[in-house]
């Protein structure tokens, strides 16, 4: 007996590659999206610091904006910045 | 004059004499007044007067009344009953007409001297004559009319009722098709043919004009004996009673794609002519009907009050019996409802001046329990029926009272079944067709968004309120909120829309999981026009989930095009497509375990690869049981294509292709799944005749000998058992997790403060659990069950309504 597939349709979810669960600022899910976004994914990205937290990409803005002295990460403390 | 003539009188018969005078003077005067015709002569007026003078003119009266009294109980009430029974049954019916007006015409002969005498003496009376007083004509008359009355019908023998009853009708179906307007069955047989449609004599001997003559008789003298109500009105109740049913049994009944009101009136009407000929002297004094029965006579006899009080009548009649035959039949009304709308606006006439709300009610009620709220009915068809319903009782009664009291037991009872919200949805998609209106009422032109219906808007024009009917529930929501909005009202069954919804979002996914291509079109279509309905908000989920069919499309695509870049030897063996969902916003999917064979899994891993290039610091997790392969089989004698079968399916049959003979324990080993799932997947191949089960579990390829020529044809295999629906969690099992959410809630509430009552716990957790997709409304008696089990399982404790964790040992 041969078996030839013509067509092989899956089902997968993705999912981001981070190290937790939920965003640290806003407390949503990384596979969500920030309370401020309605879709997730290319729309409401994750960005990384070089302390290797990671937060919704909008999340980590609105709290460098509201920062007047220092640009620190909310987790660690240490001075913020984007990991290239 | 006068008085000289008294004082004369009084003087004359002087002490010896008087007494024998004053008994001669009564004896003539009382003889004057019962001879009939007769008027007081000069002598009786001296007599009168006497009497007057010694105080006997009041017993005149008293007399009078006595004697016919007297007379009435001795012969002549006798004689009318055994006039009106002596014939018995022997007779013809025209016969026993005649014997009942020649009985009563009797009855009038025998008291016609006493009725004269009477208003003779009242004439007098009123006129004050030799110092006569008394009540006058009017007040004696009645006197002895309630005499006559009391005597001859204290207890009348039923003979009567059933003459009167019998003449009565008779001269009404005489009447009837006379008038031409009965086309009754009685015109079948033709009036040349035999019977006459009036008297149902053979033509020859109709008496119909005669009977329309005694009728007129009969009137006169019953009239004239006041007795006209007292011996026609029941007869012609019954009468008009037994006519109105038999008529609606025969044109309305089981009818009701046509109005009848109007028709019912013309005929009313029409006999309504008939029962001026019945009353016609009393109203009408004493010019008679013209008694040419071709000359219509309702004109002139509509006019008296006898006659207006009598159409009320049999507008409340026909109102009363129209009601009582709908009501019987509301059920079946409901069922065909659009077509039988003039069915309803009859009834709403009728029922808004009689006072059967409740009857009505009770009968729906009752009729919904024995006809449709039983397990042999499918869901779909309740919810046929509950919608017509809505449709129908809210021609019926715009208040919306009687479909929220009604349809109470309907929605209990939906609210009892598992499939219900399911098949709402698919009513709403399109999907089933037992419910079709549900989507061309989703796609209204105006849909009432559900939050506009919860606001406190009063209504646009205070004029236009009225007060909720009598029978209304009394609940929170106004009159305003009872919406009859047939999807808002379906929604709101399980009293959330997060339910809904919910279940909404299964089907979608179910829906687009099972699509092979990536055409959403009609489902972004839906979500549109229950985004209406539901709000932005709510239905943001499977916004995005539709979103990622578009992405998976376009991942797909790119995907596509980067292996055709590749060489020959690259191409990948496997034409791998996928969607890929965001975890987040879909329902919760089934997780089955399932190893796919090694080709499958290189392919996804290839695919993932490629995705985790595409979209950086992303990856995909694959769930090997969804999804569906297209695949050809080969087998030595014959060639299965086009086959459309689950991964479950295309993974057993690839392991086939490596070694044609497989026991199910190996396979279980092989796939990694549960033996009972597996036995039960390997039936579908079995069906098809690839595969065979030998002893021992075994199961073989047969490259052979199949004789069912499934050639060529693309087929969707679907499992016998509930495949098609499976890929999502049902209703039931989501909300036990979400329950056992709650009893971690619970838990922790308990063992802080120790005791709580549970409307205490009730409120807590909706203020605790508050948001996300997976709450739902939970109402306190779900929870009481809960915790019920909960106490039943020993991990609570319950006394006088406090629930306490128990003591930890």
């Amino acid at each position: 007996m041969k078996v030839k597939i013509r067509q092989w349709s899956g089902v997968a979810s993705w999912s981001w590659v981070a190290n937790d669960e939920n965003c640290g600022i806003c407390r949503m899910p990384f596979n969500g999206c920030c309370p401020d976004c309605k879709v997730p994914g290319d729309d409401c990205p994750l960005v990384w610091g070089q302390c290797s937290h990671c937060f919704h990409m909008h999340c980590i803005l609105k709290w460098l904006n509201s920062q007047q002295v220092q640009q620190q990460c909310p987790m660690c403390r240490q001075e913020w910045k984007f990991k290239e | 004059m006068e008085e000289m003539v008294v004082e004369l009188n009084s003087g004359e018969p002087s002490a010896p004499g008087s007494d024998q005078g004053v008994a001669k003077a009564w004896e003539s005067v009382t003889a004057a007044l019962v001879s009939p015709g007769s008027s007081l002569s000069e002598q009786d007026r001296l007599n009168l007067a006497l009497l007057c003078s010694h105080g006997l003119g009041r017993l005149l009266g008293v007399w009078l009344l006595e004697s016919l009294q007297v007379r009435l109980s001795s012969s002549v009430v006798p004689e009318f009953w055994s006039g009106l029974e002596q014939p018995q049954d022997q007779l013809e019916e025209r016969d026993r007409a005649g014997v009942l007006l020649s009985a009563f015409q009797t009855l009038l002969d025998r008291l016609d001297p006493f009725l004269s005498g009477l208003e003779q003496l009242g004439a007098w009376q009123a006129e004050g004559r030799c110092g006569l007083s008394g009540p006058g004509p009017g007040a004696l008359q009645d006197r002895a009319f309630t005499t006559i009355r009391a005597l001859l019908l204290f207890s009348p023998p039923t003979v009567l009722q059933q003459r009167v009853l019998e003449f009565y009708s008779r001269t009404f179906s005489v009447y009837m098709s006379r008038e031409g307007g009965e086309d009754g069955p009685e015109v079948l047989e033709g009036p040349d043919g035999g019977a006459c449609p009036g008297c149902r004599a053979p033509a020859l001997h109709c008496w119909c004009p005669e009977a329309l003559q005694r009728l007129q008789q009969l009137s006169l003298a019953l009239s004239r004996l006041q007795l006209l109500e007292w011996v026609s009105a029941e007869a012609v109740t019954a009468i008009l009673h037994r006519l109105i049913e038999q008529r609606m049994e025969q044109h309305c009944r089981g009818e009701y794609e046509r109005s009848f009101l109007l028709d019912f009136q013309e005929w009313l009407e029409l006999v309504l002519g008939w029962l001026g000929k019945v009353f016609a002297t009393e109203g009408g004094g004493a010019a008679p009907v013209p008694m040419d029965p071709s000359v219509p006579s309702t004109p002139s006899a509509c006019g008296s009050p006898v006659l207006k009080q009598w159409r009320c009548h049999m507008h409340q009649f026909f109102c009363r019996i129209y009601v009582n035959m709908r009501i019987e039949e509301l059920f079946s009304i409901i069922r065909d409802f659009p077509e039988s709308k003039p069915a309803i606006e009859d009834l709403k006439f009728c029922l808004e001046r009689t006072n059967q709300r409740q009857q009505l009610l009770t009968s729906l009620k009752s009729a919904f329990e024995s006809r449709l709220l039983h397990p042999g009915v499918h869901t779909s068809d309740i919810l046929t029926v509950y919608i017509s319903a809505i449709k129908a009782l809210r021609e019926l009664d715009p208040s919306m009272v009687i479909l929220q009291v009604a349809c109470q037991p309907i929605r209990k009872y939906l609210r009892t079944r598992e499939d219900t919200v399911r098949q709402i949805v698919a009513g709403l998609t399109g999907d089933a067709e037992a419910c079709s209106d549900l989507a061309s009422e989703l796609s209204r032109g105006d849909p009432v968004t559900l939050e506009m219906q919860d606001s406190d808007d009063e209504g646009n024009d205070p004029e236009d309120w009225a007060p909720d009917p009598t029978d209304a529930v009394p609940d929170k929501l106004g009159s305003k909120r009872r919406s009859s909005d047939i999807i808002s009202l379906l929604v709101s069954i399980y009293g959330s829309k997060e339910i809904f919804i919910d279940e909404y979002r299964t089907v979608l996914a179910d829906r687009l999981l099972h699509q092979l291509n990536y055409n959403t079109a009609r489902e972004i279509r839906n979500v549109e026009l229950l985004k209406l309905r539901f709000g932005e908000s709510h239905m943001h989920y499977c916004e995005v989930m539709l979103k990622d069919m578009a992405d998976s499309r376009r991942i797909n695509s790119h995907i596509r095009e980067e292996e055709s870049k590749l060489s020959e030897e690259e191409q990948p063996p496997l034409a791998l497509s996928a969607i890929v969902l965001s975890s987040e916003f879909w329902p919760t999917l089934k997780e089955e375990k399932l190893e796919l064979p090694a080709a499958v899994c290189h392919a996804m891993e290839a695919y993932t690869r490629r995705y985790e290039k595409l979209k950086a610091m992303r990856t995909l997790s694959w769930k090997p049981h969804l999804g569906s392969v297209t695949l050809d089989l080969e087998l030595e004698d014959r060639t299965l294509t086009n086959l459309t079968v689950s991964p479950f399916h295309a993974a057993i049959i690839l392991h086939f292709q490596e070694k044609s003979s497989w026991t199910l324990e190996e396979l279980s080993v092989k796939l990694g799944a549960p033996k009972e799932l597996l036995h039960r997947k390997l039936a579908l191949w079995q069906q098809q005749g690839v595969l065979r089960e030998e002893a021992a579990g075994r199961y073989v390829v047969m490259e052979t000998g199949a004789t069912r020529d499934r050639l060529d044809r693309g087929v969707m295999l679907i499992d016998s058992d509930e495949e098609r629906d499976s890929n999502t969690t049902t209703q039931s099992e989501q909300r036990e997790e979400k329950l056992q959410l709650f009893w971690a809630y619970i838990q922790a509430m308990l063992t802080n403060l120790d005791s709580m009552t549970l409307e205490r716990i009730h409120t807590m957790l909706r203020m605790f659990v508050a948001t996300g997709p997976v709450v739902t409304e939970m109402d306190v008696n779900e929870l009481e069950a809960f915790l019920q089990r909960k106490v039943r399982e020993h991990q609570l404790i319950v006394s006088t309504g406090i629930y306490r964790l128990p003591k930890t040992s």
